[in-house]
């Protein structure tokens, strides 16, 4: 091939010497650079967060219609899904305390309470949420639940805190003094509320909550929770497995008899049945009399704590050590693609 | 070669022959002495010898494997097939186990963890307050309430339930952490293996993971290692014996290969090293250099006889002097490349590296002294041992080179070389650092190891730990609330990465407590909210329990702490993308008051190794191939040639490093010195043929004449080398350690590509491009031979 090369004249000749002199010292000096200076990049790949973490913990769930579906949580988390539990979004939020409660009135307007006072609205769906302030306290004052009734949203918490807003979540007026007592949830058919809190405390209004009343209980276990399907039938569920049913109204209650020593967090009326759930996986149910009480559970095998239960259509949703779908007796449990 | 050195060599040999009788035993009495010396030689594992030297990571898990647990962690499960492991049987297995386990050698007896040690506690509220009390010990649960109130207590405590009990309650782990010190990981391994079997039984299926336990397997096929090599060096003799014909010719190489290994041998362990029971490929590595210039040096005897040179005396000096250059260029070029290795500052690359040199250095005595030696001693009228005769089949391989090189067939092998090379280069890249599979490459995907490995990481949250030390700056930075929350950020941050099966810090055990403090209510499982709140929890929980037990978590004056991450698999990629991960995250969330550092535990450690080796496989590859261009320049006094002997380099290099990129063969620790000291194997096989040419040149112009005669001559043995090399080296495939199956394959892969570079695309390119150093020019004409003086 070179002797081809030669034909071409001395031109060619002196180009080739040069190249074939000069290559080696390229790639010698070429080789000694990469010894010594060129460094391997590591590839690494990216991470994408999923929406819902497998450390997460959600505290509270609101579902106002069967496909809109809001979940709060620890470290300030708020998840939507539009397709009735099927998929999750997480919503951005710059705050990082723990959320514990969460209401709605429609797939565009809620609002969510937590620790340190933290009340946050939206009327957009979640794609913002405004801080909202409450009247000041120097107590703590964290917040465990918000429930709607009619216009109004009551928030409930630490230290006796009992707020109201007429304004969808944006101003917060306080509704009882403060004391030493946490008040751990609410309930409101028309213009009657119930309101249930640490040591077994129980207060009533009839007035649509301008005054409460202090009712007389049972005993002296804290109520975590309280739901009533019409103006006189209402359940409140509480610590170490206690259950009360009335039928005056919360007037009266009477315990039902211990079915389990865990505790019941959450308790609803789902048009046709009593639903409480709690710790360790347990769920007590009953007839519209409550008074026939069954203990299960969420689903076989299932141990994880809630501390809320939600319906929509024909699927409840759980919040809890783990954010949760019950649809027709299979628990599906969000963001978890490896159970 | 000039004619003068030409002479000085011939003159050295004729002497040595002259004095043959002193000179082999000499060599004996040496090799006796190093004989004696290797047979001392310790096989065993030495686990620091593993870790990367003045790497930070390694520091800090020097510094903090006490307390947090160090890279020799073993996992062992019990499984139950039916129901759950609430059984009284079950637990009293997880109760014997623990105790029995404190026998165990080496084991760091601080560090057993499982139901039924002291160190599983729960927190929870009595009458006389908050209690932290051990789960299950000293006493096992007493009936159905006792077991209830069990199975209540592992449910409700995220420290358990999840990471020593599965979510479906079938399965318990039990930990156990290994001094690093100079112990006996054979006898451990044994020990370990018989609880195992005596635990098992009674529908218990045990398991068991761990380096340590790696590491025993890895001693417990030694037996069948060795057997292996001595069936490929028995292979070596059958092959060398068909396919030569002689005695001289079987039994030469062999003692090549063998005076080699015994010096080497005896060499590292007056140089105080021990060796690695996985590096005895290496060993055959470098044997398989030894017996190629044997083979050489054989084959030109032969031809020198058969050409009529008178004596076996003179033919020995003859195939001594006309080789000599070539043999010597292959000894020091693979000595150097051997050497750049221990630039990789790893303790068992350093040690593998020294006794690679050396072994490489001892073959200028074992085959060009000692085979010349010998040769002389033998008849020059051979008389074949058997009658079996595959030389025309050899001559019919070697007539279709020569065929190629001739016709224009060699135009059709470059493009193609060319075109190989290319596409082996890009697809090179694809090579993994670190391992490239789940499970360890070590073993055979299907073996009980490897099984375990994923049955655990399946029911558990990882089996290999990585702990990222929280450094705080005062004491009492560990109380912190922004300390701790950022803790609890972190570990949410990492977990995100599917390969991360969890992670455990002192910012979950504190919400725990605070929420037992509040009557068991979730909605306080949270950080105190202040450093006083969570001083206050940590008293809490480690009030009545031995001092020492909170040290997982945190030291006693709650100035470094861990998080400490688990791993389903030590994939090169996972640790990778972990630790930048770990670094992202310190870097946009900076805290006041303490300092995340990296890295402990085995995947820490890994962690170490591998950016080690990232960053280091660069430079050794490019030193290596240095090393060879600068000796090759030198020999030839042409920088042409250097830059010439790269291509058959080059070549096996990428399609050796696109197999394994194919196949899913990472480079790792046990890789390294495999791939490393392969660098230069077989380019002596190219060596031999060009000097054949120019050899041949010496004796007429003709360079197509003088290539065909250097294939017949020194590229039948090169044929003979390669062909019983890589026939002997298929044996290790069948060996139980696939790390040793898969480098016989490398080695082979190597050796064929060398060979047929040797034979076909060398020779073709000399065609081609005749290059100076070998055809010579106009200015600088081939020295003529001068007729050598023979008597």
């Amino acid at each position: 091939m070179l002797r081809r090369l030669r034909k071409y004249g001395g031109g060619a000749r002196g180009v080739v010497t040069l190249m074939t002199s000069s290559a080696p010292l390229v790639i010698v000096g070429g080789l000694l650079y990469a010894g010594l200076f060129v460094k391997a990049e590591a590839v690494v790949q990216k991470v994408e967060p999923p929406a819902i973490e497998r450390r997460d913990a959600f505290y509270g769930v609101a579902a106002p219609d069967e496909r809109t579906v809001w979940a709060v949580g620890a470290g300030g988390k708020i998840v939507r899904s539009e397709d009735g539990g099927d998929s999750w979004v997480r919503q951005s939020l710059n705050i990082d305390a723990n959320l514990q409660g969460i209401a709605a009135w429609d797939d565009k307007t809620a609002v969510a309470v937590g620790n340190g006072g933290v009340v946050v609205a939206t009327s957009d769906g979640g794609a913002t949420w405004t801080r909202a302030e409450i009247p000041g306290s120097n107590n703590p004052n964290k917040l465990f639940r918000v429930r709607i009734a009619g216009d109004s949203a009551w928030a409930v918490g630490e230290f006796g805190a009992l707020l109201r807003s007429t304004d969808r979540g944006a101003t917060w007026t306080r509704v009882l003094p403060e004391e030493d007592r946490a008040w751990n949830d609410i309930a409101f058919v028309g213009d009657s509320g119930w309101l249930v809190g640490e040591f077994g405390a129980l207060t009533k209004s009839t007035d649509g909550g301008a005054t409460w009343n202090p009712v007389e209980m049972p005993n002296k276990v804290s109520l975590m929770s309280v739901a009533f399907r019409d103006a006189r039938n209402g359940v409140a569920v509480g610590l170490a497995g206690t259950l009360l049913v009335t039928s005056d109204g919360g007037d009266s209650w009477k315990q039902v008899p211990a079915l389990t020593r865990e505790h019941f967090y959450s308790v609803v009326w789902d048009e046709g049945r009593w639903l409480a759930v709690g710790d360790k996986g347990v769920m007590a149910s009953a007839d519209a009399a409550a008074a026939q009480w069954q203990l299960g559970r969420v689903a076989e095998g299932d141990v994880s704590w809630r501390t809320q239960i939600a319906r929509a259509g024909s699927r409840y949703f759980l919040a809890g050590s783990n954010l949760a779908v019950l649809d027709d007796g299979a628990l599906r449990v969000a963001g978890r693609s490896r159970m | 070669m000039k004619n003068s050195t030409f002479g000085k060599v011939d003159a050295t040999f004729a002497y040595l022959i002259r004095f043959r009788a002193l000179v082999v035993a000499a060599v004996a009495l040496v090799t006796l002495a190093m004989g004696w010396q290797a047979s001392q030689i310790e096989v065993k594992t030495v686990f620091s010898d593993l870790l990367p030297r003045n790497h930070p990571y390694v520091e800090v898990n020097q510094r903090f494997k006490q307390t947090f647990g160090g890279s020799n962690m073993v996992s062992i499960m019990l499984e139950v097939k039916q129901g759950d492991i609430f059984d009284p049987v079950v637990l009293g297995k997880v109760q014997k186990l623990t105790v029995d386990l404190q026998q165990v050698e080496g084991i760091d007896t601080y560090q057993i963890i499982s139901l039924a040690s002291k160190k599983i506690k729960e927190v929870r509220a009595s009458t006389e307050g908050v209690e932290s009390r051990p789960l299950m010990w000293p006493d096992l649960p007493e009936g159905e309430a006792g077991l209830a109130a069990l199975k209540a207590a592992v449910l409700n405590n995220p420290l358990v339930y999840g990471p020593y009990v599965s979510t479906d309650l079938k399965a318990t782990l039990v930990t156990i952490d290994f001094s690093d010190g100079n112990m006996d990981y054979t006898r451990a391994f044994n020990q370990l293996m018989k609880l195992v079997d005596e635990t098992a039984g009674d529908g218990v299926e045990v398991r068991i993971v761990g380096e340590p336990v790696l590491y025993g397997w890895v001693n417990h096929y030694l037996h069948e290692t060795l057997t292996i090599f001595f069936a490929a060096v028995a292979a070596l003799v059958v092959l060398l014996c068909l396919i030569t014909r002689t005695w001289h010719g079987t039994v030469l190489p062999l003692l090549a290969g063998l005076v080699s290994a015994i010096w080497a041998l005896g060499a590292a362990r007056l140089m105080g090293f021990h060796l690695d029971p996985l590096v005895v490929v290496v060993a055959f590595l470098i044997t398989a250099q030894a017996i190629s210039n044997s083979v050489q040096l054989i084959a030109r005897f032969d031809d020198e006889t058969r050409q009529g040179t008178p004596g076996a005396a003179a033919a020995a000096r003859a195939s001594a002097r006309n080789l000599f250059k070539p043999s010597m260029l292959a000894i020091v070029a693979d000595a150097g490349c051997v050497l750049v290795v221990a630039l990789t500052p790893i303790p068992l690359l350093q040690k593998i590296s020294f006794i690679g040199t050396v072994w490489v250095l001892t073959i200028a005595i074992s085959a060009l002294i000692l085979t010349p030696v010998m040769l002389s001693w033998f008849g020059s009228r051979q008389r074949f041992i058997h009658p079996v005769n595959i030389n025309p089949l050899l001559m019919r391989i070697l007539g279709l080179c020569s065929a190629i090189v001739t016709t224009r067939w060699r135009f059709a092998v470059l493009g193609m070389a060319g075109v190989v090379f290319v596409m082996s280069g890009l697809y090179a890249f694809n090579l993994k650092v670190g391992d490239a599979n789940p499970g360890s490459p070590i073993l055979w995907p299907d073996s009980s190891y490897n099984r375990d490995a994923a049955e655990i990481n399946r029911q558990f949250q990882g089996s290999d730990r990585m702990f990222v030390v929280v450094a705080g700056k005062e004491p009492g930075a560990l109380r912190e609330p922004e300390v701790l929350s950022s803790m609890t950020r972190f570990q949410k941050y990492m977990e995100a990465q599917p390969e991360v099966g969890g992670s455990v810090s002192l910012a979950d055990i504190l919400p725990q407590v605070n929420r037992v403090l509040r009557e068991g209510n979730p909605m306080y499982q949270e950080l105190g909210k202040s450093a006083e709140e969570n001083a206050e929890l940590m008293y809490m929980f480690v009030s009545g329990s031995d001092p020492g037990d909170m040290d997982r978590y945190a030291d006693a004056d709650a100035k470094n702490g861990a998080v400490t991450l688990f791993f389903r698999d030590h994939q090169g990629e996972t640790i990778r993308t972990a630790v930048a991960r770990v670094r992202d995250y310190v870097e946009q969330h900076p805290v006041k008051g303490a300092d995340y550092l990296l890295a402990g535990g085995l995947v820490g450690v890994l962690a170490a190794v591998n950016e080690v080796i990232l960053a280091g496989q660069i430079e050794a590859i490019a030193l290596a191939l240095l090393v060879l261009v600068v000796c090759c320049t030198v020999t030839y006094r042409s920088t042409v040639a250097g830059v010439f002997f790269m291509i058959p380099v080059l070549l096996s290099n990428t399609i050796t490093f696109s197999y394994m990129a194919w196949q899913g063969i990472g480079m790792n620790i046990n890789t390294l010195p495999v791939v490393a000291l392969g660098i230069g194997l077989g380019v002596d096989y190219t060596f031999y043929i060009v000097d054949g040419i120019r050899e041949n040149l010496h004796r007429s112009h003709n360079v197509e004449r003088a290539i065909v005669n250097a294939l017949m001559g020194p590229g039948k043995g090169v044929l003979i080398t390669a062909m019983t090399l890589i026939t002997s080296v298929v044996l290790w495939h069948f060996s139980s350690l696939r790390l040793q199956a898969d480098m016989g394959v490398l080695i082979a892969l190597w050796l064929f590509i060398s060979a047929f570079s040797a034979l076909f695309i060398m020779p073709a390119l000399v065609y081609v491009f005749r290059p100076e150093f070998i055809v010579g020019s106009k200015r600088h004409p081939i020295e003529q031979a001068e007729p050598v003086l023979v008597g």
